[in-house]
């Protein structure tokens, strides 16, 4: 059988969020009709495949990991910066101000990349995280390539399918009236509303 | 239906449908992470139901393989053995028992169910480079690279890979290696 032909979505990024060497990575590429989550360890990679008709929810959740990198990055170029300033003597100046260009540019690339996210992909029986999804523009994206995938093997979800937010309040049971007893009246007709 | 189907992924807190298919960031009612969850109709979607098999109740009915009582639905496409309801397992339009599945699965024959792979390009590119931080290893690791390289050129890539370049370049770098070891050997007999 041939080898599905894969589209590459996301570059090999380390699974830990602040690991910067590090032999396990995690990509993300497209299948004919699923994505393929790779996890590549040194000279091993592993594979899980998602098949659209089987993924139920994809969920995002905004970090802080943005911040934390560019203020690392940030101080770092910064102290760097100062001390080439305040340093007299000439090659100091071109050696800390080279280390803050250095690392000036993971601070800008940060800032360009936009904000960061942690991105979980659940199917019917497990919820596995994407390491690869870092970046909110980039889960965008990715999801707008794939909705139109899903729909396909699932169809469209309609709005009646998403189920409210609260249950319906049903007709409230009338009450047996005891015998010898009036019935309550307004309490059949009125069944009560939650707020 | 549970009015709450998805979970916050910080705090596990059950999260209201009005959070799904916004397409913007929402705070989590319990922890306020902020959360955008897009969902798809198979979240609604009831699991099918397993087929048991049926009994044979007439004799002279073919049976299961496997389960000699049940009748038999379908043949194995990989061995031809008959099989109940149960032990037919449907894979990619395939009809296969759970031991041909199983065989297919470990010894990679049904690529789609393939889980690991080792990239022995890449072992063997880092074996053809590595070395030149100390030179003197290239003797012992340039023919091992080599053998690396012949031995498993035919092996399958990785499963997102398309060329064997780097099994190339490997074998190239190796390759040249050993003509420099080779001609210092012969450099230091004809002195």
């Amino acid at each position: 059988m041939a080898e599905p032909e894969y589209i590459k979505l996301t570059s090999p990024r380390q699974r830990g969020g602040f690991a910067v060497v590090s032999a396990c990575r995690s990509s993300l590429w497209l299948g004919p009709d699923h994505l393929l989550s790779v996890e590549s360890e040194g000279y091993t990679e592993s594979y899980k495949r998602f098949y659209f008709r089987d993924i139920q929810a994809i969920t995002m959740r905004k970090t802080g990991r943005i911040v934390v990198l560019a203020l690392v990055s940030g101080c770092l170029s910064g102290l760097c910066g100062i001390v080439a300033l305040a340093w007299d003597a000439i090659e100091a100046k071109w050696v800390f101000g080279i280390l803050a260009g250095i690392f000036a540019v993971p601070f800008v690339l940060n800032l360009l990349y936009g904000p960061t996210c942690a991105c979980q992909l659940r199917t019917a029986v497990q919820t596995e995280d994407l390491p690869s999804l870092g970046r909110v523009r980039r889960v965008e994206k990715i999801l707008t390539r794939l909705r139109p995938l899903i729909a396909e093997a699932q169809g469209q979800l309609s709005a009646e399918a998403i189920p409210p937010p609260f249950p319906q309040p049903g007709p409230a049971p009338t009450p047996t009236p005891t015998i010898g007893e009036a019935p309550t009246p307004g309490i059949a007709e009125e069944p009560p509303r939650l707020s | 239906m549970s009015p709450a189907l998805i979970h916050c992924p910080k705090c596990q807190a059950e999260l209201m449908p009005q959070a799904f298919n916004q397409g913007t960031f929402g705070p989590c009612p319990a922890c306020n992470a902020l959360l955008q969850i897009e969902i798809f109709p198979a979240l609604f979607r009831r699991p099918e139901a397993g087929r048991a098999g049926e009994l044979i109740l007439t004799e002279g009915e073919a049976s299961c393989f496997y389960h000699p009582q049940k009748k038999a639905v379908q043949p194995c496409e990989g061995c031809g053995r008959f099989l109940c309801a149960l032990c037919d397992c449907e894979h990619q339009g395939q009809h296969l028992c759970p031991s041909c599945l199983e065989t297919g699965r470990t010894k990679g024959k049904i690529k789609s169910l393939e889980s690991k792979r080792t990239r022995y390009d890449r072992l063997a590119f880092t074996l053809a480079l590595l070395p030149f931080l100390l030179i003197y290893f290239t003797i012992i690791t340039a023919p091992i690279t080599l053998y690396i390289v012949l031995r498993y050129w035919k092996s399958p890539l990785g499963l997102t890979q398309r060329s064997r370049s780097k099994l190339v370049l490997a074998a190239v770098i190796a390759s040249l290696q050993i003509a420099g070891w080779a001609a210092l050997l012969i450099a230091l007999l004809t002195r």
